[in-house]
């Protein structure tokens, strides 16, 4: 008796946590970005959050061409760089919050995209970075898009060889991988794969199977590596 | 269990399908303008040029035209160079390829009439 009582008990618990990750259609888990067809994105400075200093720049200047590919018009990042500290809002964290009608005035920018770099840990071979991505509406100030998660991101090359061998000449190319191509790649895949989800944009063709797809997970839990292409 | 397997089978196929051409092609954008914004030297911004030009005279992509944004930071960094008058150039390709530039474009064109 004890015994299927326990065993209820489990199976009660498998079944239920399934359930929590129930796919939910594109078409609703990014409702805003259908009703609106924003066209023009502007990407602010990455909040970097993580102790990593130089994280920020790997994300920044990797952020335009997944939103370009996807069928959006990103303003210049440069030039919008250079206007943003002028006008003293290069701070992107102030306005997490606030009304970005102003954005959309300047720019004429249709949703605003924040990034946020929660964490960027290397350890040998790998790195370990914690991201969220928001896009929000300069006309309504709603959240159209948002997805957070973490990503494991092997660095090791890995070659054909096997063997010792093979394992040598494999430490041996991950130390020569220069150190900044390898984590503008980092931050690429990290783009890459949690922009993935986007609705396409006016400049991509009509995709008309995305209503029927469904959305990916608004926060995950993935290890990629450089041959992740997106 | 068949099912499954043919199921699998072409799920995996359909997959490997969707690696499909890019709307645009980006040169060696990402490592070149991270370059620049990190060191913002000469051979950076030497680099990054190139990059620009390459991206503008070369376009590989699905649309076969500029990506948005690169004629007007290419005409931006050739403004900072002194180039005006190409640079003024640039600023004008961007506005008539993506007309939704024109806002803010045309706020920096009316700066360098004065």
């Amino acid at each position: 008796m004890k015994k299927t009582i326990i065993l209820f008990v489990l199976i009660t618990f498998v079944l239920t946590s399934c359930t929590t990750t129930k796919p939910i259609l594109k078409t609703v888990a990014y409702k805003g970005m259908y009703k609106e067809k924003p066209l023009s994105v502007l990407i602010m400075p990455p909040i970097n959050k993580s102790t990593a200093v130089e994280a920020k720049e790997y994300f920044h200047s990797t952020l335009i061409v997944p939103l370009a590919n996807a069928g959006f018009y990103v303003i210049p990042p440069f030039l919008s760089m250079e206007i943003l500290k002028k006008e003293s809002a290069y701070d992107a964290e102030l306005f997490l919050n606030t009304s970005l009608a102003k954005f959309g005035e300047i720019f004429g920018a249709d949703m605003v995209l924040f990034t946020i770099i929660n964490k960027w840990d290397k350890t040998y071979g790998n790195v370990s970075v914690g991201v969220e991505y928001i896009l929000k509406s300069t006309k309504t100030n709603e959240i159209l898009y948002d997805r957070k998660g973490t990503i494991n991101y092997s660095t090791s090359v890995s070659s054909s060889g096997g063997g010792l061998v093979g394992a040598l000449i494999n430490v041996a190319a991950t130390s020569i991988n220069t150190v900044a191509t390898k984590y503008i790649d980092v931050a690429r895949v990290c783009n890459g794969y949690t922009l993935l989800d986007l609705p396409v944009g006016k400049y991509a063709p009509v995709d008309t199977k995305e209503s029927e797809e469904f959305a990916g997970l608004n926060n995950f839990k993935v290890s990629l590596n450089s041959k992740y292409g997106y | 269990m068949k099912k499954i397997i043919y199921f699998s089978i072409s799920l995996f196929l359909l997959c490997s399908c969707t690696t499909q051409q890019k709307l645009y092609s980006w040169d060696k954008y990402q490592t070149t303008s991270y370059n620049y914004l990190k060191n913002s030297d000469d051979k950076s911004t030497q680099d990054l040029i190139k990059t620009y030009q390459v991206i503008i005279a070369k376009q590989t992509g699905t649309r076969s035209v500029v990506p948005p944004g690169i004629y007007a930071d290419y005409g931006f960094l050739l403004l900072q160079l002194n180039k005006t008058v190409e640079g003024k150039e640039m600023l004008l390709k961007e506005i008539s390829l993506y007309p939704e530039s024109k806002v803010f474009i045309d706020r920096i064109l009316n700066k360098l009439q004065k």
